[in-house]
């Protein structure tokens, strides 16, 4: 920041009283709730404001004079001003349409212009507000209700429909901001993000995962716990079911819009005993002298 | 917000908030769950602080200033809309 004493137009001698009057003058002037229209106001405002705070306390003044303290960091925080808030394309409580009320009792083109646009005014449909609402991947699939905290206070019931996908946005229809006149309310849209779950992928409505079962289960086939979005399921692993075979759970993926609901898929994963068995090695290496085969077939 | 929030985040006193609210300086929504400070609120307490002790306004100042302000502001919204139509009315013709 410049000189304190200049940028408030005083002499370095000047008294306390005349400190808060060239400060006031100025403030006056620039405050940028008084230059609504004067993008600049703001810079200019709080270079004054920030010599003020410098200058106009005693203490502040004296370490200023001695140089101990210099004049940065003397800046006041920054914050929104009314300004922004009563700015044109919004509707508020405090628009005042007094100050042009006779332009609009004519019968001009003008006047009729003036009167239009009061009357869009007046019955402005609030604005609508956007909020982000995570939940978990099974919650996506069975439907929740949820309630959402608000940033500017207050709660939100959120009803989640089941099947819902990553992305997709929900209208609360009147939960906006209040409108002006008979505007009503605008909607409240609200992004829902499902959070990944590491065992299960969505595809359109099919849910698939990835189950590890053990080499007898494979070898011999067996009855599973199947883990779903929502609980579990038993199901039959057929007999010699290999790596990568896929199961189909008819009608236990996503709900479908429109109805019904799409398959759960079930891809196997044979997993062999870890640490590996002694046992095991040497049964097999009894096994395959006589049964060789190559799983790869003849180009590899 | 509510009062009590709104008396935190603005610093303003609670008579003082009272006496503003008496002049309908402020005017909270008023929701079923009590009266509603909005950030706009916030902002336009700043003000009137603004005006009351670092300008040394007196009330019957800050009154006329926020009425001022208030019709100014409904001004530049008339003129902004008066823009928008004519924007929409007076498209330029494709050449």
């Amino acid at each position: 920041m410049s000189n304190p004493y200049e940028v408030l137009g005083i002499a370095p001698t000047a008294s306390a009283a005349e400190i808060q009057s060239a400060y006031r003058k100025l403030a006056k002037k620039l405050h940028p709730d008084l230059n609504p229209g004067d993008k600049s106001a703001e810079e200019k405002f709080k270079e004054v404001a920030g010599a003020y705070d410098l200058l106009g306390d005693a203490e502040k003044r004296k370490r200023f004079d001695s140089g101990e303290i210099d004049a940065t960091g003397a800046e006041r925080p920054q914050h929104r001003y009314y300004r922004d808030y009563a700015s044109p394309d919004q509707s508020h409580p405090y628009a005042d349409s007094s100050g042009f009320a006779d332009f609009m009792e004519g019968d001009d083109a003008f006047a009729e212009l003036l009167r239009r646009s009061q009357r869009a005014r007046a019955n402005q449909r609030g604005q609508d507000l956007h909020y982000r609402l995570p939940i978990d991947f099974a919650e996506s699939i069975t439907g929740a209700n949820k309630r959402l905290t608000l940033p500017e206070g207050g709660t939100l019931d959120v009803k989640i429909p089941p099947g819902l996908v990553d992305g997709q946005i929900l209208r609360l229809k009147g939960q906006g901001a209040p409108g002006a006149g008979t505007g009503g309310p605008g909607d409240a849209l609200i992004e829902v993000e499902v959070l990944p779950d590491h065992r299960f992928t969505r595809e359109g409505d099919d849910i698939t995962l990835e189950l590890p079962i053990s080499l007898s289960e494979a070898v011999l086939g067996g009855r599973v716990r199947v883990p779903m979005p929502a609980g579990a399921v038993t199901m039959s692993v057929p007999k010699g079911s290999n790596s990568g075979t896929i199961l189909r759970l008819k009608g236990k993926g996503a709900p479908r819009r429109g109805g019904g609901q799409g398959d759960q898929l079930v891809k196997l994963k044979v997993v062999l005993p870890r640490p590996p068995d002694p046992e095991l090695e040497a049964f097999v290496a009894g096994w395959s002298k006589a049964k060789e085969y190559n799983p790869r077939g003849r180009e590899v | 917000m509510d009062k009590q929030e709104f008396l935190t985040h603005s610093g303003v006193q609670v008579q003082m908030l009272e006496f503003w609210l008496e002049q309908r300086w402020l005017i909270p929504e008023q929701a079923a769950a009590g009266t509603r400070f909005s950030a706009m609120d916030i902002a336009r307490a700043r003000l009137i602080g603004d005006l009351k002790t670092g300008f040394g306004v007196n009330d019957e100042g800050v009154d006329m200033i926020l009425h001022l302000l208030d019709q100014l502001h409904g001004l530049r919204s008339a003129l902004a809309q008066l823009r928008k139509d004519m924007g929409e009315n007076s498209s330029p013709s494709a050449q």
